[in-house]
């Protein structure tokens, strides 16, 4: 297909979702049961002429079509309001949120990705052995496995029976340290809750890695690889693996976008003050003026990682541009 | 004359439901303890089959109306539609009697009526009936039915990791139904605390476990059995699992295959509807409902069924797309029959495997998926469930002491759970596609189709050209199944994973043409 049309269609159809999310959550926290101002305010007695404040603040008292055109130009802005259980600006909540998520999923998917496919190339690889049966199976219990059951048993073992990981948070409270020694400190912390979001995902690309492995060594030019006498190791690494990459690199992109659910559950399991337990910190406090703005930059977060993982794959797998 | 074989499975059946419902009702403070005699009248006392009254007028209404079109419609097994009026009847009759009490008065256990169990026997046994009168008037169908389920039953019979997974699903059923025997409720009050027979005294909050069989899981923070726990979570914890799963299957099949058999904007419009809702984070969606609806097991079961279609509408949509070209469709619409006709007479059948495998699947996501939100202190306050048990767990801090036998249990139950559905899934969806059974030769043919189109498009797009099945001809799950050898999760995915949203990639099978 043509490069422009073919580009030009994915931005308009991810463009187009964004402003279809958008409105559903514009949507969303006005279905909710109850007065939309009385649910921007904190739980208990509230001064009516507080709720007729708040209505206005929020342009509640105009039509909903207005109410829409509002929500729209504040949005677009990247104003979402003062979150009332910190009395700032949402914006302000969330941006310092952002980097510690961003480092602890890409920590995670790094590992995941690599680990992995590893694991997944040797199981494809030697299929019906006994490391293609442990490993597989393993890769089930895993991808069966709640996130943050194998969180508190990561806790369980190494924070408090053998004390080699801080049990949560991104660093020592009260604890100044500068230079190497605060990086340290930083990767102590990190290990356990990067390990623990990653390990869903390593059981995931074991298997579609290993399927792939296994659809690719079946193909006509694995077949002449070996039959022009290359050693089997060049016929996995050189031809085999960088073909059967496609699916997986593509389907890491894409679960890039829904690491928000599996960061929630991390982080509020480790205390690592990112995006994830703000939003069960939020959702505790019934703060939603904080749940709507993360809500949002998880839906666009999924949508700008499927974009992503079209781009690429229109480069990665020349099928497409045909 | 109706089959043998289906003649042995109604009676099988209708024993098995009646068990079933009489052991779910089963009043939680007869304790097995409290000798035989009261046990045995706990099975005629006012509970059992105490349901909501809108769950009867409901069923009565479905009653209705099936007898009524069957009717009118001149369908050839009238006693089976009268039959089924005799039925709804019954069900109205119970609803009114059960909600006739005045304002709070909407359930049978609040009225009082303590002959339920009775009204219970007799409509499963009229059930039963209505089965046995369909298979009367429809002999050939029958026939057919009873000879494919037995021959599905055959091959499944032969897989190995199938019968596993059916056996472990099987356990936690029996210890589900049989809690009131297994473990006295009264022990989940917040104050019981257990005792040690031996010395009399309170184990108190944390002790590990001992041979003394209420503390063989030990006690949790208040000095509660956590085996007491385990046992009844199981109940809410598969039921919750069962039935989002099976809203979730219903709302997407429809769904998807509105979507896939109406061509132009309707179509068009249902599948962007469907990209929508799977753009939509999971987690944060269902938190948000979750806080905002409050917190019992009907809502997280609401809450689960509609946020999680939208992988089934896609499988299912891309099954319907294969269907629809079939001949007979085509011979279907030729004769003039109208849409409504084709799609449940000629669609729905054949891609009725597909759906039911992707439930199966799908209830191992929604047990994940409770388990998810009643981790985070969103679940049912006041009945256990394996996610409330860890959410306590977690916030008692169990992991700090290590109080590992309170954090054990609930979660390999989960695991074995969600597996045993993961397995029974793979293995129906074996026993459907004969390409799947011999897929060793089979993998290299189904990752690249005939136009060139990448694997990761098909499996959300259009079919891999027709599996060919036995059973139901041309049956395609390729894109459905997580198992050993395709990618996890299919269209449907973990909780917080998101799964594989295949068909993203080349957005759908119109792409590749």
């Amino acid at each position: 297909m043509d490069k422009r049309r073919y580009f030009i269609r994915k931005v308009l159809n991810a463009v187009l979702t964004i402003i279809l999310v958008a409105s559903f959550n514009f949507a969303l926290f006005r279905i909710l049961p109850g007065d939309p101002a009385r649910l921007l305010l904190p739980k208990g007695k509230t001064d009516p002429s507080v709720i007729e404040k708040q209505r206005k603040t929020f342009n509640l008292d105009k039509p909903m079509w207005q109410q829409f055109v509002y929500y729209w130009r504040d949005t677009v802005r990247g104003e979402f309001g003062m979150s009332f259980s910190e009395k700032r600006p949402v914006t302000e909540v969330v941006a310092e949120r952002i980097w510690p998520t961003v480092l602890l999923v890409g920590v995670g998917t790094v590992f995941a990705t690599v680990v992995g496919m590893i694991m997944g190339v040797f199981a494809g690889w030697r299929r019906n052995g006994t490391y293609d049966i442990v490993s597989t199976n393993l890769g089930m219990v895993l991808y069966a496995m709640p996130t943050f059951w194998f969180g508190l048993l990561m806790i369980m073992l190494f924070a408090t029976k053998l004390r080699w990981f801080p049990t949560g948070r991104m660093e020592e409270p009260g604890v100044e340290l500068s230079g190497f020694a605060s990086f340290q400190s930083l990767m102590k912390h990190l290990f356990l809750p990067a390990f623990t979001f990653a390990i869903a995902y390593v059981g995931e690309y074991h298997l579609i890695m290993r399927s792939s492995i296994t659809g690719v060594m079946k193909e006509d030019f694995a077949l002449t690889a070996r039959a022009k006498g290359l050693s089997e190791n060049a016929v996995l690494w050189r031809h085999v693996v960088p073909n059967a990459m496609l699916p997986t690199v593509t389907i890491v992109m894409m679960n890039l976008g829904f690491v928000m659910s599996g960061a929630i559950l991390a982080e509020s399991v480790f205390n690592w003050p990112g995006l994830g337990l703000l939003s069960y910190d939020s959702m505790q406090k019934r703060d939603y003026p904080v749940m709507q703005a993360v809500f949002l930059i998880a839906s666009i977060a999924v949508i700008v990682a499927n974009l992503i993982a079209d781009i690429m794959y229109y480069y990665l797998d020349p099928r497409v541009q045909a | 004359m109706i089959p043998r074989r289906f003649r042995n499975w109604i009676i099988f059946w209708t024993i098995i439901v009646w068990c079933v419902l009489e052991l779910l009702t089963y009043p939680k403070t007869v304790p097995i303890t409290s000798g035989i005699s009261e046990v045995i009248k706990g099975f005629f006392s006012a509970s059992v089959g105490a349901y909501p009254a809108w769950v009867m007028l409901l069923l009565a209404v479905v009653c209705f109306a099936a007898g009524a079109v069957g009717l009118v419609r001149r369908s050839k097994a009238k006693s089976f539609n009268v039959l089924l009026l005799v039925e709804g009847a019954v069900f109205l009759a119970w609803g009114v009697l059960a909600g006739g009490g005045g304002v709070d008065g909407w359930s049978a256990a609040a009225n009082n009526i303590s002959y339920n169990w009775a009204i219970q026997t007799v409509v499963v046994i009229l059930g039963g009936a209505c089965v046995w009168l369909w298979a009367a008037g429809n002999p050939e169908r029958a026939e057919l039915t009873t000879w494919n389920t037995h021959q599905v039953w055959k091959l499944y019979r032969a897989n190995w990791q199938g019968m596993v997974g059916l056996g472990i699903l099987v356990v936690f059923i029996l210890m589900a139904l049989l809690a009131p025997f297994l473990a006295d409720h009264a022990l989940l009050d917040p104050n019981a605390q257990i005792k040690d027979p031996a010395t009399g005294e309170l184990f108190g909050p944390y002790h590990p476990p001992t041979t003394y069989y209420y503390n063989w899981f030990g006690t949790d923070q208040v000095g509660q059995s956590v085996l007491t726990q385990f046992i009844w979570s199981a109940r809410i914890s598969l039921m919750v699992g069962l039935l989002a799963a099976f809203m979730s299957t219903v709302l997407g099949a429809g769904i998807g295959i509105a979507a896939g058999f109406y061509g132009g904007w309707q179509g068009e419009g249902w599948m962007r509807l469907t990209d929508a809702f799977l753009v939509i984070p999971w987690l944060p969606l269902a938190m948000v409902l979750a806080a905002a609806w409050g917190q019992n097991y009907w809502m997280i079961i609401l809450i689960i069924g509609i946020t999680s279609w939208p992988g089934t509408a896609r499988v299912i949509r891309s099954d319907v797309l294969r269907v629809r070209e079939l001949s007979f469709i085509e011979r279907a619409k030729a004769i003039g029959s109208s849409n409504r006709h084709i799609m449940t007479k000629h669609v729905l059948p054949n891609v009725m495997p597909l759906i039911f495998a992707n439930l199966v699947l799908v209830v191992a996501i929604a047990i994940l998926s409770e388990t998810t939100l009643s981790f985070l202190g969103l679940g049912d306050p006041l009945n256990f469930s394996w996610g409330t048990m860890l959410h306590y767990a977690w916030v008692n801090g169990a992991a700090g002491l290590p109080a590992w036998w309170y954090l054990l249990p609930p979660g390999i139950a989960i695991i074995l759970v969600v597996l045993a559905f993961t397995f029974i899934g793979t293995a129906y969806d074996e026993v459907l596609d004969p390409k799947l059974r011999k897929r060793e030769d089979s993998t290299s043919e189904s990752r690249f189709t005939s136009r060139g189109e990448p694997a990761i498009a098909v499996a959300g797009g259009a079919g891999v050209g027709g599996g060919g099945g036995i059973f139901t001809p041309g049956q395609q799950t390729d894109d459905a199944m997580p198992d050993f050898n395709k990618p996890a999760g299919g269209s449907i995915g973990r909780p917080e994973g998101g799964g594989w949203v295949g068909g993203h990639i080349a957005d759908d099978e119109k792409e590749g043409k």
